[in-house]
């Protein structure tokens, strides 16, 4: 395996950084995902639809080798889905770059179209701040992962959302991506917000109307995500405030944004989660350290 | 629309300006734990705004308007000089509204010709009125969320705007109208062009902020703020510069936008709302001409 994902990186780096972020996303060292009956639950369905695009077929080969899905089954175990509901997580083509919560029939839509996005723009990667190309695509990854599954838990929960959704989409992803660890967080927050970033220099400078959007303003929606990152760990993120990426007058406000988001989540989803379930994956390592690759089977 | 009329929580703030009397206003049993206050500005330019909102018993009328709400603590509302030209609620009060604030809205609203209106059919009057009414109840909005430790998703400045809007869009079709374009003729004559790191500023920029107000109202009231809602000749769309993203995009998402806020003012709030003097509210004339 590390061989093939040497072999890859001399010869298609786009390839290199999904076999690499795959590995990392693949979870457990030895049994396979689905082996764990303590993390079983029946009330989510994941699919696997194979693209058309042809090249689109290898990140959907890929995804299912390393039975990504299995893995984020896993780590959604803890929800306590009402009678009625099945949570259906699906990844197919969705011919453009997008991924979306359909409802409680149709469930989540995760699009390989995105996870090819990312590594394109994770390809062109030229950080002054170290980030990696690998934790670039890992962070975009998860994120609209979690930013998806934020709304799907808004629905299926019926939880009050005082402020505008896509944000406190943005939070949910945030919230779960904070909650891991330093490690976890160092290596996604980043990831985050250079995609967001990107994206606001591809978008330019918004006219009167595009202020319609849903969705925050790009550069609003990095800053959130320095914020929290900031806010729930300052000492590991203090280099954000120290070289200027995130302004002080943010800055200091962010640890008491974070316990509003914090207290949001206590309140309105934290009583539909199967606590000792919960302690089992916070307990699993979930991301394989950096430079760890998956032994072939 | 009208659902919260009959069982909601009456937490809306509509200024009774000139017309409204002492005596109606004492037949109104007012908020006792709400303490107001009109601060002496230090500025004389101020004096006059102080004279009148005094003379017009605004704080007086907010009182009573949020007689209905159960507050645990007592919260004091003010209006005052801020040697700034906003104050935000920080988390145990007061809510402050600036004179300096109150004097920016004023000089927007006198480029509407006294005796006209915009092309959206926005009056002096409404413009002043309506952002008054929307500052007031965004700062309370950010009381009311401290005070009751409410559960916040999103931003919080947002949210506070959100309840705002979905407050002013209570009192019935005409006088929601009259604040709702009051408010986004306000955002809409922001000059304050955003780049880089003001985007990270804990305020939406106020393009969006006027977004979200039309949204929420679209949602709400479809014939009366949507396109074509007034004139057929003018459609409203138009006038207020409702281009392709809210048209195409934002606008079908409006409904669901005013339900999520009706379900949350309904699961977080309405525990907290006298039924009984909600009723003798909402059966008031609150909103009147006003002119600080």
């Amino acid at each position: 395996m590390t061989a093939l994902v040497g072999a890859l990186a001399r010869l298609w780096p786009r390839a290199a950084l999904l076999a690499v972020l795959l590995v990392a996303a693949s979870g457990l060292h030895g049994a396979r995902a689905q082996d764990d009956p303590a993390l079983a639950n029946d009330r989510i369905v994941i699919t696997y639809v194979p693209p058309r695009a042809s090249f689109l077929v290898p990140i959907y080969n890929r995804l299912k080798e390393r039975q990504v899905l299995e893995q984020l089954k896993q780590f959604l175990s803890p929800l306590k889905i009402p009678d009625g509901i099945v949570l259906k997580i699906t990844m197919k083509e969705c011919g453009e770059t997008n991924s979306w919560w359909s409802g409680r029939q149709n469930g989540l839509f995760l699009c390989y179209d995105w996870l090819d996005y990312a590594l394109n723009i994770a390809s062109q990667i030229d950080d002054p701040h170290g980030l990696t190309r690998e934790d670039a695509v890992l962070g975009a990854f998860l994120q609209v992962i979690f930013h998806e599954l934020g709304h799907a838990m808004f629905d299926i929960y019926e939880a009050p959302v005082l402020g505008r959704e896509e944000d406190a989409a943005d939070q949910m992803a945030g919230l779960i991506l904070s909650r891991f660890g330093p490690d976890v967080a160092k290596r996604t927050f980043p990831g985050v917000v250079y995609l967001a970033k990107s994206m606001a220099e591809a978008d330019g400078d918004w006219e009167h109307d595009r202020f319609a959007d849903d969705h925050g303003n790009w550069l609003q929606r990095a800053y959130n995500n320095l914020c929290m990152a900031y806010g729930a760990d300052p000492t590991t993120f203090a280099y954000v405030v120290d070289q200027g990426l995130l302004p002080k007058e943010r800055a200091a406000n962010c640890g008491r944004e974070y316990a509003q988001i914090s207290h949001a989540f206590a309140v309105t989803i934290y009583p539909h989660i199967d606590p000792e379930k919960m302690k089992l994956v916070q307990a699993k390592q979930w991301l394989r350290p950096e430079g760890q690759e998956v032994p072939d089977k | 629309m009208g659902w919260f009329r009959v069982v909601a929580a009456g937490m809306a703030i509509a200024w009774a300006g000139a017309a409204a009397s002492p005596a109606a206003a004492a037949q109104t049993p007012v908020n006792p734990m709400i303490d107001i206050a009109y601060v002496e500005p230090a500025n004389p330019d101020f004096a006059p705004l102080y004279e009148g909102l005094k003379r017009r018993k605004v704080l007086e009328e907010l009182q009573a308007f949020l007689a209905p709400l159960l507050l645990p603590k007592r919260l004091t509302i003010e209006v005052a000089q801020c040697d700034a030209p906003n104050r935000l609620y920080a988390p145990g009060g007061p809510v402050t509204i600036c004179y300096e604030y109150v004097a920016r809205l004023r000089a927007l609203a006198e480029k509407i010709p006294a005796d006209g209106a915009t092309d959206s059919g926005v009056t002096r009057d409404d413009a002043i009125i309506g952002a008054f009414v929307q500052a007031t109840l965004q700062r309370t909005a950010s009381a009311i969320i401290d005070i009751f430790d409410l559960p916040v998703w999103g931003r919080e400045e947002d949210a506070a705007d959100k309840l705002a809007a979905f407050l002013m869009l209570q009192f019935g079709p005409g006088a929601a109208a009259r604040l709702i374009k009051g408010a986004e003729f306000f955002f809409n004559a922001s000059e304050h062009a955003w780049n880089g790191a003001d985007f990270a500023e804990i305020e939406s920029p106020e393009a969006q902020r006027y977004y979200n107000y039309v949204c929420i109202a679209v949602g709400a009231d479809p014939r009366t703020f949507a396109a074509g809602g007034e004139s057929r000749d003018k459609p409203r769309s138009a006038a207020l510069g409702l281009g392709g993203v809210f048209t195409q995009y934002r606008a079908v998402k409006c409904a669901h936008e005013y339900a999520e806020e009706r379900w949350a003012f309904q699961k977080l709030l309405l525990p907290h709302v006298d039924p009984v003097l909600l009723r003798q509210v909402l059966a008031r004339d609150w909103l009147k001409p006003f002119d600080p």
